[in-house]
C-alpha cells in the first residue's frame, strides 16, 4: 500500500468517527455500516382506512395510499427488508392501538418489526384535516415501542408516508433517513430546459424557472435552502447564478464571460468550486462564498470541469483532459496534489464523490462506446461499472446516505431519471413524461 | 403519470403551435443576442469584476432543526405536516416549506422565440453555412474550410455585422464535457475565420453542448447533424 493510500484510509476512518459521533445513535450505527449488515426484516400489517379515508382523486383511500408510499420507502431505505406477512404465516385479524395477537408470533418467523396504522379524516375538523397513527411494534422485546401521529391536508399523505419511514430508519440506525430528499433537476418545455424540484421517489415536481431559455445543472447548498446553476443569460453568456427554493429569489455568484458551469458548494457551504473559461480555456476557480474572493486551482490548457467535493471539504474530484479524452482527477482544495484517478478508456466524466467517501462515482465510455455508470474508491484500487446495455447515462448524483444513485439515461429513448442502488441493483425510473428530464441532484438528508 | 403536467402543459402545446423544430429546422434553435446590451447594463459592474458580490452567504454550520425528526414515541402528541414543498426545510414547522412554483411565464418564452427567430432570417438571408465535425472531435474538416471560406467572405463584404458562432455536440457523453467540447468546436471555428481575414472583434462564441439539438434521434445521421459550428448573425442593438 502507498503511502497516499494509507493517508485515505486514514482520512475514511477518522470521517466515519465524526460521522458517527454526530448521529445521535452511535451503536445502531455502526451496525448499519458495517459491510455485513443484514437489513432488519420489517412487515407492514396495514393502514387502515378510517372515516371519511377517501382521497380527493376517489380511487384510492388515503390509508391504501399512504401504505403504498411506506411500503416503497421502506424497501428503497435498504435498512429493511419488506416481508410479507401472510407468507410468513402472520394473520392479522384487527388492526387497534393495540398490537394484534398474531404479532407473538412473529419473532419465531423471523420478523424482527411490525409495523401498522390508520389514516382518514379527522372528525370534528375542517373536512380536509387528514390524521394518521403509525404504531411500531418489535419483536425483540415483544412491545409497542412507540408511534407516530400527524395530521393536515390531504396534500400531505405522502409526505405523512415519508416522514413516518424515516423515524423508522432514524430509529433503527440513527441515520435521518432519504424518504424526505428531494432531487433537483432539468425539464424541457418546449425549446428551453428549465430547473424543477421533486420528493426522491419522482413526485410533486415543481417548476422553478421559467426563463425560456436554458438552465443547467443544478446543485444544492448543504442547508438545502438553494440551488446553484448555469444560466444563459441572454443566450449569449453562461453565469452561474442561485435561486433560493422559498421565495424563487435569484442571485448572480459569476458572470465572468465565457464558459461558467458546473457549479458545486463545499459541505460546509463555504466555498464554491466552478468551472470557467473566461482566462481562455475552462480551469477550476473557487470563490469564497462569504468575502467573495475568487482563487484559480488549475492552470493548464486542456479543458479542466465538473469539480465534486469530497465529504471532508479536503479534496475534489474533476473532469480534466489534459491527457487528449476526458479523465478523473483528485486534487486538494487548494489546486495542489494534482493526480489522475480513471486510466481504464478513453472517457471518464462526470464525477460525483459519495457522501460516505468511499465511491466516486462517474461516466465511463466503454469499449463499446456505450456511456455507462461506473464507480472507483478513491484511492483506484477498486472499479466497478454499474450500468449496462443501451443509452447515454449521465450525470450521477448520490443519495445523501450514500446507499443510492440517481442519473440520466436515455435507455427508454427521451432522457428520463433514474434511480438505482450504489451495488447496481434496484434500477428503477423515476421520471415519465415530458420530452426531456436530466442533470438530477439528489438533495442532502434534513 | 407522475409528473403532473398540467402547470406547463399551456406553454408546451404553445410551443408545439409555434412549431417545435424538426430535425430539417434547425435555425429555430439557434439562439441570439438582442438582449444583450440590456444584460450588460442589468448586471452593472459584476461581469467586469467577474462575480456578483451581493449573494447570500452558503456557509452552513449543523442541520437546521425545524425539519428534524423527532423519534417515536409511546404516547405520541400530534405533529402538524404542512406543504410537501421544496426541501428547502428551515421556515419553521415539521413540514417543507412551499417552494414558489414559477409561472409558466409565456413572455419570456415568446420573447426568446422571437429573437431566436429574427436571427435565423438575417442567418438565411445572408447565406452562412455551417461546420460539421466528426466524432469526439473539434478539428474543422476540408469541406468545413470550404463552407468558412463562404462565411469569412460574406463577413468581410459586411463589416457591421456581429456574428455569433455556437458550437454544438451530439447526445453521446456528458452534458458538462459536451459544453467544453462544444466552446472547443466554436472556438476552432472562430480561429478559422480570423485565419481568413474577419475582425475578431465581430466574432463572438458560446457553447450549447448537448443541450440545443438540430435532431433528437438516436442515429449517426442525426448524431453527425448536432456536431457543429453553428454561425448566427446577431440581429441586437
Amino acid at each position: 500500500m502507498t503511502f497516499r493510500a494509507v493517508v485515505f484510509v486514514g482520512l475514511c476512518v477518522s470521517i466515519g468517527i465524526a460521522w458517527i459521533i454526530e448521529s445521535g445513535a452511535a451503536d445502531v450505527f455502526l451496525e448499519a455500516t458495517r459491510p455485513d449488515f443484514q437489513k432488519i426484516p420489517l412487515g407492514i400489517a396495514g393502514i387502515e382506512n378510517m372515516g371519511g379515508s377517501e382521497s380527493p382523486e376517489g380511487r384510492v383511500k388515503l390509508g391504501t395510499r399512504i401504505e403504498d408510499v411506506l411500503k416503497a420507502d421502506v424497501r428503497r431505505s435498504l435498512v429493511f427488508a419488506l416481508v410479507d406477512l401472510p407468507s410468513f404465516g402472520i394473520k392479522v385479524s384487527h388492526l387497534g392501538a393495540e398490537p394484534d395477537a398474531s404479532f407473538k408470533q412473529a419473532a419465531e418467523n423471523g420478523v424482527s418489526v411490525i409495523v401498522w396504522g390508520k389514516a382518514g379524516i379527522k372528525s370534528g375538523s375542517k373536512d380536509t384535516d387528514l390524521s394518521m397513527d403509525g404504531y411500531v411494534y418489535d419483536t425483540g422485546s415483544n412491545e409497542v415501542v412507540g408511534g407516530k401521529r400527524y395530521v393536515g391536508s390531504t396534500s400531505v399523505a405522502r409526505l405523512m408516508a415519508h416522514r413516518f419511514a424515516d423515524e423508522l430508519v432514524f430509529r433503527y440506525t440513527g441515520e435521518p433517513g432519504i424518504a424526505r430528499t428531494k432531487i433537483a433537476y432539468v425539464s424541457e418545455l418546449g425549446t428551453a430546459r428549465e430547473l424543477f424540484v421533486m420528493d426522491y421517489d419522482g413526485y410533486e415536481p415543481r417548476q422553478l424557472t421559467a426563463d425560456g431559455f436554458l438552465n443547467l445543472m443544478p446543485r444544492w447548498s448543504p442547508d438545502r435552502r438553494f440551488l446553484v446553476f448555469t444560466t444563459y443569460r441572454n443566450r449569449n453568456t453562461q453565469d452561474i447564478d442561485m435561486i433560493e427554493l422559498a421565495t424563487g429569489k435569484r442571485w448572480t455568484l459569476v458572470a465572468q464571460g465565457g464558459l461558467n458551469i458546473t457549479p458545486a458548494l463545499s459541505p460546509d457551504g463555504k466555498a464554491l468550486a466552478y468551472s470557467s473559461s473566461h482566462e481562455g480555456n475552462a480551469e477550476l476557480y473557487r470563490l469564497d462564498t462569504h468575502t467573495k474572493a475568487v482563487q484559480r486551482l488549475t492552470t493548464n490548457a486542456a479543458g479542466d470541469l465538473s469539480p465534486s467535493w469530497s465529504p471532508s471539504g479536503r479534496e475534489l474530484a474533476f473532469t480534466s483532459d489534459r491527457n487528449g479524452g476526458p479523465q478523473i482527477f483528485l486534487m486538494s482544495a487548494d489546486g495542489s496534489n494534482v493526480r489522475r484517478l480513471t486510466f481504464d478508456g478513453d472517457y471518464n466524466a462526470a464525477p460525483a464523490w459519495s457522501p460516505r467517501g468511499n465511491w466516486i462515482a462517474y461516466v465511463c465510455r466503454t469499449p463499446k462506446k456505450e456511456y455507462k455508470l461506473c464507480v472507483v474508491t478513491p484511492d483506484g484500487q477498486k472499479h466497478l461499472q454499474l450500468t449496462t446495455g443501451l443509452g447515454v447515462d449521465d450525470s450521477p448524483s448520490w443519495s445523501p446516505d450514500g446507499r443510492h444513485l440517481v442519473f440520466s439515461s436515455t435507455v427508454d429513448g427521451k432522457s428520463q431519471i433514474y434511480m438505482i442502488n450504489a451495488d447496481g441493483k434496484d434500477l428503477e425510473r423515476i421520471t415519465f413524461s415530458g420530452t426531456h428530464n436530466s442533470a438530477p441532484s439528489w438533495s442532502p438528508a434534513s | 403519470m407522475k409528473m403532473s403536467p398540467a402547470s406547463y402543459l399551456p406553454l408546451i402545446l404553445g410551443v408545439i403551435v409555434l412549431g417545435i423544430p424538426a430535425c430539417s429546422k434547425k435555425a429555430v434553435r439557434s439562439g441570439g443576442d438582442t438582449q444583450a446590451l440590456q444584460g450588460e447594463m442589468a448586471k452593472g459592474g459584476t461581469a467586469k469584476e467577474g462575480t456578483g458580490s451581493s449573494f447570500p452567504d452558503t456557509s452552513f454550520s449543523g442541520r437546521d432543526d425545524s425539519n428534524s425528526l423527532r423519534g417515536l414515541d409511546r404516547n405520541p402528541s400530534e405533529e402538524r405536516l404542512s406543504g410537501n414543498g421544496s426541501g428547502a426545510g428551515n421556515q419553521g414547522g415539521t413540514g417543507h416549506s412551499n417552494a414558489v412554483i414559477a409561472k409558466a411565464d409565456s413572455g419570456a418564452a415568446a420573447r426568446q422565440l422571437a429573437e431566436i427567430r429574427a436571427e435565423q432570417v438575417a442567418s438565411v438571408s445572408a447565406g452562412l453555412r455551417d461546420v460539421f465535425f466528426t466524432y469526439d472531435s473539434f478539428s474543422i474538416t476540408d469541406e468545413g474550410r470550404h463552407a468558412l471560406s463562404g462565411d469569412a467572405e460574406w463577413a468581410r463584404s459586411n463589416p457591421y455585422a456581429q456574428l455569433k458562432i455556437e458550437g454544438h455536440c451530439d447526445e453521446r457523453g456528458t452534458s458538462a464535457y459536451n459544453l467544453v467540447l462544444g466552446e472547443k468546436r466554436a472556438k476552432a471555428v472562430r480561429n478559422y475565420l480570423v485565419e481568413l481575414g474577419v475582425t475578431p472583434t465581430h466574432l463572438s462564441v458560446v457553447s450549447y453542448g448537448k443541450e440545443r439539438p438540430f435532431c433528437t434521434e438516436h442515429t449517426e445521421s442525426c448524431y453527425s447533424q448536432n456536431r457543429r459550428g453553428h454561425l448566427v448573425v446577431k440581429t441586437g442593438k
